[in-house]
């Protein structure tokens, strides 16, 4: 396919939806990676649909309609992803913690989430194995979970069944403009001719953004997950400590983590959510483990006994601001960013491809766009640290 | 203080250590058996000398045993499992379990002599209770001493499954079945190899007269293809093959059994030394191992290595390594020493028969026409071959990393330990490429080398 409706690099998740949502408009679409499916920040991820975690805001707006259309496209394509309608349940310990989170869910209760408070003994019912300490927490029954990996397979094998392509172990080495507008791109393999482009390579959205001559502030964070081994159906919800919200919103360097802890579909426990930013630091930092490990443990004592297996990283793409980039170029007219998601980019997704595509193909958008347009950088200094 | 840290406990571990406290370098061994010995002289869980006549040549690994917890300045640890390891500026950190309890160890100084494990081909049925490998059988024997009155199928490939088929005659079970993929005129193609290693031709007539006195006849050009379970779940038969030079199979008998022990050499493991950074290659058999100069050091400098992971070669190299090893680190920590001719003269004597074994042994691609669609992959996740081929065909999954986090395939409980390296065949036969040296390589990779329970990961420093 040397000339397409449009070319999405990237087949990442966010890639992937996108090219689902494009196809599904009708357009031609090729989708290019360097490397194979999700093997960038989507295979490093916890597969985490959450609309527990943020305040209201347009981000909220996003993630409730993403969560319903993770369900779409599950019933689209036939599922084969794992996933789950599992709920969340966040805690606090504190106080403080407590009377935060009280504030919180109520907030977004008046934006149409359903957050319930829950005491001790509900808590102890809901996640029967939850630390004896434990005695307020939220229950959140839209939170959901897939396994990314395979979302994005699946999803790459629905475009490809619907006549789109996907090129692998291409690395695009320009993106090609005349007077300002995309005319296409080239890799270190071929060329390829297109009138529209979407960048939607994560952490390294920036690369694409520069190869276009334009420019776009996505830095990366890096974040551990423990994998344990199959330890039996123990936990049913994604739990998780009221700090992690307070962590996702921060803007701080330094390593913070709140363990969101969660049994998988194989029977694994997941534990994750260290972020810290140090660029693309590749080596293993136990403390972080360590952390992570303590953390999850006060949460589920019965943890302590059970096997860490693996542990992998992964870099999370953020901007400065904290929220995904959705939009076209502000410089370079045809070039679509479709990024920046930070730890929400499973959950954020499909909606995400549904901004990009309805903009694309000047249908009606089920949320103004504005607030995560790329042009917002425009002129800001937004030197990475 | 300049420690020499040695990981692991078997013919090139105990050899280093020899070497480089003569040389005056205090040493400390971490070995992640309860007893030293390693693999090749497992002892027993009690006494030693009533399993004695088990061995051929014990004599030399107690000898070994005994010096080194002579010397003062060799200090043991015995159960020591490194669960994590990292390299930053010159200094190795192992953090290791020991009796429960984690230790961290700082060292510039490392020697890795952390040995092999047996390399085993899925087929039908392998996941079979009964169904072993030769190591795991030995270790029964060695170990245990419970084989009596079984009958067992021994086959595989290569020379250790005559020390295998010896042990089971002498536990009191009985060997049905002894039987070698290969054809036995392959077996030593050079009577020079030969003439200069005569203790190891000592070595194979001291196992063949054990075999033969039980009238337990060889067979070779024959494999174990599939294995049957019996009503109560445990192995019941095998099926026996008659296999052609490339391990098609040409025709099929039943045999009854209680016991397989099925090997197909052995793969080294780099696990450790991979995770320190050290450079890894792929050897000629497809084999990732680490890559050494003459002086038996990685590309990691400070960081050496001896044994079956520079490449299979049995005890006798892997001494002759670790000898080198143990006096290239005592050098490098500052001692008057030096690496004689003589030593590399009998390490290169070693390794010519080794090259000369591994020849005589080749695992053929054919194997891959044993395992059917429904044939179970990884054991631990109960893969099967069809969930790899639906990875590739459908899901697009171009390389064996891929293939395996879509499948999980290699996740479970033993990291792709026993099914990681057929995983990178079966996937390259499946996309009609050659295995990269980088698939090799990353399977055998993963930065937790063994399992750690969180609470003992949680109370670490």
């Amino acid at each position: 396919m040397r000339s397409p409706d449009a070319i999405v690099i990237g087949a990442g998740v966010v890639g992937a939806c996108s090219a689902l949502a494009l196809t599904n408009a009708g357009l031609k679409v090729l989708v290019i990676d360097r490397g194979p499916v999700a093997s960038g920040t989507t295979g490093a991820g916890e597969g985490n649909i959450l609309v527990s975690d943020k305040e209201p805001s347009p981000e909220l707006t996003l993630a409730l309609r993403s969560r319903d259309a993770w369900f779409e496209v599950n019933a689209d394509i036939d599922g084969g992803f794992e996933l789950e309608d599992k709920g969340g349940v966040v805690v606090s310990r504190s106080e403080k913690g407590i009377a935060d989170l009280k504030k919180l869910a109520a907030l977004q209760r008046a934006a149409g989430i359903d957050a319930q408070e829950v005491n001790g003994a509900e808590l102890q019912k809901l996640e029967p194995f939850i630390s004896k300490n434990v005695e307020f927490g939220v229950l959140y029954p839209q939170d959901a979970q897939c396994q990314p990996m395979l979302a994005a397979a699946q999803i790459m094998r629905a475009v490809r069944k619907r006549g789109g392509a996907f090129v692998q172990g291409e690395n695009v080495i320009s993106i090609d403009s005349i007077n300002g507008a995309v005319i296409g791109l080239t890799t270190d393999k071929s060329k390829y001719s297109s009138p529209i482009v979407i960048n939607a390579t994560g952490t390294w959205a920036g690369e694409i953004a520069k190869l276009a001559g334009s420019d776009l502030p996505i830095m990366p964070r890096r974040g551990f997950i423990l994998v344990t081994a199959p330890a039996g159906k123990i936990i049913n919800h994604k739990v998780y400590d009221a700090d992690y919200v307070a962590n996702v919103a921060s803007g701080d360097a330094d390593l913070q983590s709140s363990a969101v802890v969660e049994g998988t579909a194989s029977g694994t426990i997941l534990i994750g959510a260290s972020r810290e930013r140090v660029g693309f630091k590749n080596d293993l930092d136990v403390s972080i483990l360590r952390q992570l490990a303590r953390q999850a443990i006060s949460l589920f004592p019965v943890l302590e006994n059970i096997q860490l297996l693996r542990a992998y990283r992964g870099f999370r793409p953020y901007a400065p601001d904290h929220l995904p980039v959705i939009g076209e170029d502000a410089n370079v007219k045809g070039l679509w960013h479709a990024a920046g998601h930070e730890g929400a980019g499973i959950g954020l997704a499909p909606a995400t491809a549904e901004l990009i595509t309805a903009q694309i193909t000047g249908r009606k958008t089920f949320m103004d766009p504005t607030p995560f347009s790329p042009a917002r950088f425009v002129g800001a200094n937004h030197v990475a640290s | 203080m300049h420690n020499v840290v040695i990981v692991g406990g078997g013919p090139a571990g105990l050899s280093a250590a020899l070497s480089a406290a003569a040389a005056g370098a205090p040493v400390l061994l971490l070995d992640s058996n309860p007893r030293l010995g390693g693999q090749y002289w497992r002892q027993p869980d009690e006494s030693f000398g009533d399993q004695g006549s088990q061995h051929f040549d014990l004599e030399t690994g107690l000898l070994l045993i005994n010096a080194v917890k002579a010397r003062k300045e060799i200090e043991v640890w015995s159960g020591a499992q490194i669960w994590s390891a990292t390299h930053k500026d010159g200094v190795n950190t192992l953090r290791v379990l020991v009796n429960g309890k984690e230790k961290i160890i700082n060292t510039g100084n490392l020697i890795l002599c952390t040995g092999a494990y047996d390399r085993t081909l899925p087929f039908p049925g392998w996941d079979i209770p009964g169904v072993m490998t030769p190591g795991g059988v030995q270790s029964l024997i060695k170990g245990h001493g419970v084989l009596a009155g079984k009958k067992v199928v021994v086959a595989g490939s290569g020379p250790f499954l005559l020390p295998v088929a010896a042990g089971v005659v002498k536990a009191g079970g009985s060997v049905v079945e002894l039987l070698e993929a290969n054809k036995s005129r392959r077996w030593i193609t050079s009577l020079f190899v030969v003439l200069e290693n005569l203790s190891k031709i000592k070595e194979g007539f001291y196992y063949i007269k054990t075999i033969s006195e039980a009238k337990v006849r060889a067979r070779f050009g024959y494999a174990v293809v599939a294995a049957h379970a019996g009503v109560n779940g445990e192995l019941d038969s095998v099926d026996v093959a008659k296999i052609n030079r490339n391990f098609k199979i040409k025709k099929v008998r039943n045999v009854k059994c209680d016991v397989a022990a099925i090997g197909w050499g052995f793969t080294p493991d780099t696990t450790l030394a991979g995770t320190l950074g050290c450079k890894q290659i792929v050897a000629k058999d497809g084999a990732v191992v680490v890559s050494a100069d003459s002086n038996q050091q990685s590309s990691v400098a400070g960081v050496f290595v001896a044994g079956e992971i520079t490449g299979i070669g049995g005890s006798e190299l892997s001494m002759a390594e670790g000898v080198i090893a143990g006096l290239s680190a005592a050098k490098f920590v500052g001692c008057k020493v030096e690496v004689l001719k003589a030593h590399r003269a009998r390490r290169a004597k070693k390794q010519r028969f080794a090259t000369a074994l591994i020849n005589s042994y080749p695992i053929k691609d054919g194997w891959k026409s044993w395992v059917h669609q429904e044939t179970i992959i990884c054991r631990c996740e109960e893969v099967k071959l069809k969930d790899l081929h639906y990875a590739i065909d459908e899901l697009g999954a171009t390389d064996s990393r891929t293939a395996k986090l879509l499948t999980r395939c290699g996740m479970g409980m033993c990291q792709g330990r026993i099914c990681g390296r057929s995983v990178v065949d079966l996937v390259a036969d499946q996309l009609n490429v050659s295995p990269t040296d980088t698939d090799r390589i990353s399977a055998v990779n993963r930065p937790i080398i063994t399992p750690i329970s969180l609470g003992q990961l949680a109370a670490g420093e």
